[in-house]
């Protein structure tokens, strides 16, 4: 099979449709000639034209805000960007109350369905304000879907399912990922949310990661693998609807789990998970939950100390074999 | 600076229906206010309620004969005034502040904020005010995406436009020429602040929209033809293609901001200055006797009629059900 990078295939994704729906209207800073600061967008301004796709003033509320007057007219598609997922905090109002509660606080009368990029993650010296992964915030908000692809195969089929959506979406994508290559398909498919992914199958323990660290943890199975530990990597890709029939199933089978995640590890998304496994599955489990995350401190500027913050390979094989100490 | 609106208007440009439909409208709106506060009194309403006496002029002028179902509003604090201009079932109102499931939210509750119809333009509000500035150039901008000539108004307070989203509003709908028309309802405090202590203008709010290019005026709210007029002017400029206006319609509120406030910010003669000299309905009513297009008793019958009509919905409103406690796990997503 071909393989294409995760900016390719989000890149394929927003075209396949935006020509399938001529509602859609992609729009954001620096997304229509410049085509996106991470090139994501590049070619669509020429294809659609400027009133489908069109740069916006530095106003990220207001951006959320016009996706939000544009979904509810039940006439548009709207796929906004914010330039960092960061600056989610500067329109938190707009995708926490107005994107996530306007159907249900109108007595479900509109449909929202709005796809809100957001790309996050540590890259490369970016500094505490655009570095962060700030998708445990919206568990929090009822009527937010969150998704959270790790692979190119799994960036566009869950992308245009996001599209074709009815309701709010919030789609993160790590940037060191976009330069990462992946099995895609020529033809069409989409990705249902709620899915859990098994990216490898063991018996011994399961880790359940997103984004970046789904690929760290599978570098670690590989070195555990050769000292006999099997662990099981689950990728939830969507964190609401959060799949969690499949990682109980993993839980069931391994008695073991550790919860990977570049976000902070106090309220991150790996906290909900752990406490859903205890509340459903505490006798099955024959050690603690462990949980690896980001240092609850801001990130630092400095390329030297950065590499501090993401869960390393080695932090991964450690944990792992404490659990199989049990 | 802004200019203020001016226009020599004739009664005999508008028909009688016409007319009678303004005055309708505005009494309407006055009787379900006061029947409202009524419902509050007798403890079967609860939660905040912010009067709109004293400035149905500004909303049945502006909605009325000017509107189509399929143009966006965005109401404001006060916004049962405008709701009511635009047509939504008054027992749908009531039902919404009951929390009966005759309410538009099928029995979720909402105050004045929350409701909707989206049937008639009525795309709902938000408890955070001044959000709806942001949300209606997306309302504004799918028109120009499909090529409708549709239009979007939106109001807001005084109070609302010190939120920071009027700026980036007023930019985009300048930038993109989108068809929205601002109708800042300035009944001069927000709460107790009055416009004066919380505003950095040259002089009139409507100011501001000069920097951005946005034609503007400031205009007396509590004329209802004059509101009319203005409006019309605006909702053609929209259709035209030539982009946004905005509007500071000035009034003032006969009662707190909410009610229980002691509203003892207001100088007590001011306050009789407007209830005597500029009540919207009073000075309306008496034109349209002055010329003899209604007699009095045309009016007294109009009257009537309202408060049966207001009678009728409250008693569909209150004789619907409550919802099943189950109702809140309805409707998250579609």
């Amino acid at each position: 099979m071909r393989k294409i990078t995760m900016r390719t295939a989000l890149m394929e994704a927003l075209n396949e449709e935006m020509e399938r729906d001529e509602t859609t209207v992609l729009f954001g800073e620096d997304v229509g000639k410049f085509g996106g600061i991470n090139a994501v967008t590049k070619g669509l301004y020429e294809k659609f034209g400027g009133t489908r796709v069109f740069d916006t003033p530095i106003a990220e509320p207001t951006i959320v805000a016009a996706a939000v007057g544009m979904a509810i007219t039940g006439n548009a598609r709207p796929i906004p960007e914010l330039q960092f997922g960061d600056f989610v905090g500067i329109a938190f109002d707009e995708v926490f109350n107005k994107m996530g509660k306007w159907r249900f606080m109108h007595g479900g009368q509109m449909e929202m369905p709005v796809t809100l990029r957001l790309p996050i993650g540590i890259a490369g010296g970016a500094g505490p304000e655009h570095s962060q992964s700030p998708q445990a915030l919206f568990m929090h908000g009822p009527g937010l879907q969150i998704v959270i692809p790790s692979t190119p195969y799994d960036a566009k089929g869950l992308l245009k399912t996001a599209i074709r959506d009815n309701n709010a979406v919030l789609f993160f994508e790590h940037k060191v990922l976009y330069d990462m290559k992946g099995e895609v398909p020529e033809d069409e498919y989409l990705i249902p949310f709620g899915k859990a992914d098994i990216k490898k199958e063991g018996d011994d323990v399961t880790i359940i990661a997103t984004a970046l660290q789904v690929h760290t943890a599978l570098d670690a199975a590989e070195e555990l693998s050769a000292k006999g530990v099997e662990v099981e990597v689950i990728d939830p890709r969507t964190l609401a609807p959060l799949d969690m029939e499949t990682i109980l199933q993993s839980v069931k089978k391994t008695g073991r789990v550790l919860i990977v995640h570049e976000e902070p590890k106090t309220g991150g998304s790996g906290a909900e998970i752990a406490a859903q496994i205890q509340e459903q599955a505490l006798f099955d489990l024959s050690a603690p939950i462990k949980r690896l995350g980001s240092p609850d401190v801001p990130i630092a500027q400095s390329i030297y100390l950065e590499p501090f913050y993401t869960p390393s390979k080695e932090q991964i094989v450690q944990a792992v074999d404490e659990l199989m100490e049990y | 600076m802004a200019k203020t609106y001016e226009k020599d208007i004739k009664l005999n440009d508008y028909s009688k229906e016409v007319l009678t439909d303004f005055y309708k409208t505005m009494a309407k709106i006055r009787k379900f206010d006061e029947n409202l506060i009524r419902l509050m009194q007798e403890g079967k309403v609860s939660g905040f309620y912010h009067s709109g006496i004293g400035s149905e002029g500004l909303s049945a002028g502006s909605i009325r004969q000017n509107l189509r179902d399929e143009d966006y509003i965005f109401y404001n604090h006060r916004g049962c005034n405008q709701k009511i201009a635009k047509g939504v079932p008054l027992s749908k109102i009531y039902g919404d502040f009951l929390g009966t499931i005759e309410g538009t939210t099928r029995g979720l509750g909402a105050g004045i904020v929350h409701s909707a119809d989206p049937a008639r333009g009525v795309l709902g509000q938000a408890g955070t005010i001044g959000s709806q500035l942001g949300i209606s150039v997306g309302t504004a901008y799918t028109s120009k995406l499909t090529g409708t000539d549709q239009v979007t108004v939106v109001y807001f307070g005084d109070g609302a436009a010190s939120r920071e989203m009027l700026h980036g509003s007023l930019n985009w709908a300048g930038l993109y020429k989108l068809p929205v028309i601002y109708i800042c309802e300035n009944n001069e405090y927000a709460i107790s602040c009055h416009v004066s202590e919380t505003h950095a203008v040259k002089e009139n709010i409507a100011d501001w929209a000069e920097g951005y290019g946005i034609p503007n005026c400031v205009v007396d709210g509590n004329d209802v033809l004059l509101m009319h007029e203005v409006v019309k002017e605006a909702v053609e400029r929209a259709k035209r293609g030539e982009g946004p206006t905005f509007i500071e319609a000035q009034t003032f509120r006969h009662r707190g901001h909410f009610e229980g406030d002691p509203y003892d910010y207001v100088d007590v003669e001011v306050l009789q200055g407007w209830k005597d000299k500029k009540d919207p309905i009073k000075n309306f009513a008496a034109k349209l006797m002055l010329e003899k297009i209604v007699s009095e008793e045309d009016l007294e019958s109009i009257n009537a009629e309202i408060d049966s009509e207001i009678a009728e919905a409250i008693e569909k409103a209150e004789s619907a059900p409550l919802p099943d406690p189950k109702r809140i796990y309805e409707g998250l997503f579609a």
